[in-house]
C-alpha cells in the first residue's frame, strides 16, 4: 500500500512522457475548457512542447472557429482564457444570479482613465480628474474591475493600475483592441 | 462639429445608465434637494466647470473660462460643509479661473510673454485639462452603455456555478400560482381518467338453494326430523327463509324429506326420507 502511494506521488510529480511537441486547434481548446483560470500563452507553450509564436497562431485561429460558437477567446495580455459569447449573457446571467450592481459616473470616468490609460499611477488619474481619486480607486479594485499592474520605476515607485479579466467580461469585451476609440484623442496626441 | 447635440461615441448615445447632469442654480434652489444631486455633479472640481459651460451650452473650445469665474465661485459657495475635504480641489480650479479672469481684464504687456516662456497659458491650460477630462467622462458613459447591454462574459467557474445554484440564485420562479390552478387540475385529471369502480357498500349476497339444501340435509345428519322453524330460529334475514323454504320444498319434491304441518303457522316437521333412488333401483 504504502509503495503504491509513493508511486502515485511520483507519477503526480513527474510528467509520465515529455511533451507531445504539436498542439492541434481542438486540442487547444480542450485545454483552455478544462483551465478554469486564464493561461498564460508561455504555459500552453511548455505544456504543448511547442514555441511561443506557435501557441498565439493557434489562438488566432481557434479565436476564428469560435465565432461561430457559443464561446469566445477572452484575451489580457499574456493570458487567454475561454468566456461565454456576449450573446449568451443574459442567459448566463440568470444561471449565476449575477448581478453587477451600478457603478457611480466619478467610477465609470475613473475606469474609463485605467483602462485607456494603462498601466495607471493614481496620481496621473487624479491629474485628469483634478481630485482625489483613492475611495474611488480602492471601490474599483473591491469589484476587480481595476487590478494592480506592479510599480512604476519613478519615484516613490507608485503602484500601477489596468483592468483585469473581469473588466473586459463585464463590458462584453474580448480584449483591450475592443475598446471604443477615443475620437478626441489623437487630437489631443497632435497637440502635445 | 457639426452636430452640435447630443454627443455619440461611435453611433452610441452617450445617455443611459449615468445620472444626467440636472442642477440648477437659480432661485428656486433648495439646498435638500441639491445634496444628491452635487454627490455627482460635484464630484470634481474639473466636472462642476464642464457642467457650468455645457449647462450654458458654451464649447469648451473656444469659451473664455475667465467669464465662468462668477458661476463657479456661485456653485462653490452652495456645497455643503460635510464635503470640505474634497473643497480644496475645487478651490486650486477657482483660484485659476479667477487668474484667468484676471489676465483678461488687465492689460498685458507683450514683453512678459517671453520672459515667462516655460509658463503655459493657465486658459489654455485649464482648457485642456478639460478637454482631457470630458474624454475621459464620456468614455465612462459609453462604457456604461456597453456594460447596460447586459452582454456580459463568463469565464468557466463550477464552484460560483454551483454556489449559485445552491444559494438559490436562479431565475424567478414568476408569480404565486393560484390554489385554484390546483383544484382545476386535479379536476381536469377526474374527466381524463374514468373513475374506478367504488366497492359497493352491501354486498350482493348470493342465497343459493344449493346452499340451504346442504343446511338442511346438515340439519337431518343431526336428527332425522326436525322443525323448520328450530333450524330457522336465528336467521332474520327474510329472503334466507324464503330460500331455505323453497329448498326446503325442492327436496320434497325430491323425496328426500316429508313435510308436515298440522295447522297454518304451525311448526313446519321436516322427516328425512329413505333414499328413493335405492328404492327405484331395487323397483
Amino acid at each position: 500500500m504504502a509503495d503504491e502511494l509513493g508511486d502515485l506521488t511520483d507519477a503526480a510529480q513527474q510528467p509520465p512522457e515529455p511533451p507531445p511537441g504539436e498542439l492541434s486547434v481542438s486540442q487547444l481548446e480542450a485545454l483552455l475548457f478544462v483551465a478554469e483560470r486564464p493561461l498564460a500563452r508561455r504555459e500552453i507553450a511548455t505544456l504543448a512542447g511547442i514555441e511561443r509564436d506557435q501557441v498565439d497562431a493557434l489562438l488566432g485561429d481557434l479565436e476564428v472557429v469560435l465565432r461561430e460558437r457559443g464561446l469566445r477567446l477572452l484575451s489580457a495580455g499574456e493570458h487567454v482564457q475561454l468566456v461565454t459569447s456576449p450573446e449568451a449573457g443574459r442567459l448566463i446571467a440568470r444561471y449565476v444570479g449575477a448581478d453587477g450592481g451600478r457603478l457611480s459616473p466619478a467610477a465609470l470616468e475613473t475606469l474609463a482613465i485605467v483602462a485607456y490609460r494603462q498601466p495607471v499611477t493614481r496620481a496621473v488619474i487624479e491629474r485628469i480628474r483634478g481630485v482625489d481619486s483613492d475611495y474611488v480607486l480602492r471601490s474599483l479594485m473591491h469589484r476587480r474591475l481595476v487590478v494592480e499592474q506592479g510599480r512604476a520605476d519613478s519615484v516613490g515607485r507608485p503602484f500601477l493600475y489596468g483592468t483585469g479579466f473581469d473588466f473586459l467580461e463585464r463590458f462584453g469585451l474580448t480584449s483591450l483592441d475592443e475598446l471604443p476609440l477615443l475620437e478626441p484623442e489623437a487630437a489631443l496626441r497632435l497637440d502635445e | 462639429m457639426a452636430t452640435a447635440g447630443a454627443p455619440t461615441t461611435a453611433g452610441v448615445p452617450v445617455t443611459s445608465d449615468v445620472t444626467p447632469v440636472e442642477f440648477s442654480f437659480g432661485a428656486g434652489h433648495r439646498p435638500e434637494d441639491s445634496t444628491h444631486v452635487r454627490t455627482d455633479v460635484f464630484d470634481g472640481p474639473l466636472a462642476l466647470l464642464l457642467a457650468l459651460i455645457e449647462q450654458r451650452q458654451l464649447d469648451v473650445l473656444t469659451v473664455k473660462l475667465g467669464d465662468l469665474a462668477g458661476a463657479y465661485l456661485d456653485a462653490l459657495a452652495r456645497i455643503e460643509h460635510g464635503r470640505l475635504g474634497l473643497l480644496s480641489s475645487f478651490v486650486s480650479v477657482c483660484a485659476q479661473l479667477i487668474l484667468i479672469k484676471t489676465r483678461a481684464l488687465l492689460p498685458r504687456a507683450p514683453q512678459p510673454v517671453a520672459a515667462t516662456e516655460t509658463e503655459a497659458d493657465p486658459e489654455e491650460e485649464l482648457r485642456r485639462r478639460l478637454i482631457e477630462y470630458r474624454m475621459f467622462r464620456d468614455a465612462g458613459r459609453s462604457l456604461a452603455d456597453r456594460r447596460a447591454l447586459g452582454a456580459w462574459l463568463y469565464h468557466r467557474e463550477a464552484a460560483a456555478a454551483l454556489a449559485a445554484g445552491r444559494s438559490g440564485a436562479r431565475p424567478d420562479p414568476g408569480p404565486a400560482l393560484d390554489p385554484q390552478t390546483l383544484a382545476d387540475a386535479l379536476l381536469a385529471s377526474v374527466r381524463l381518467v374514468p373513475p374506478l369502480p367504488s366497492p359497493p357498500e352491501v354486498l350482493a349476497r348470493t342465497i343459493t338453494l344449493e346452499e340451504r339444501a346442504a343446511v338442511i340435509r346438515a340439519a337431518l345428519r343431526r336428527a332425522p326430523v326436525f322443525v323448520l322453524q328450530e333450524l330457522l330460529r336465528d336467521v332474520t334475514d327474510r329472503v334466507v327463509v324464503a330460500v331455505t323454504f323453497l329448498a326446503l320444498l325442492e327436496l320434497a319434491k325430491g323425496r328426500e324429506v316429508a313435510l308436515a304441518q298440522a295447522e297454518p303457522w304451525g311448526p313446519i316437521t321436516v322427516t328425512q326420507l329413505p333414499p328413493v333412488p335405492a328404492q327405484d333401483a331395487d323397483g
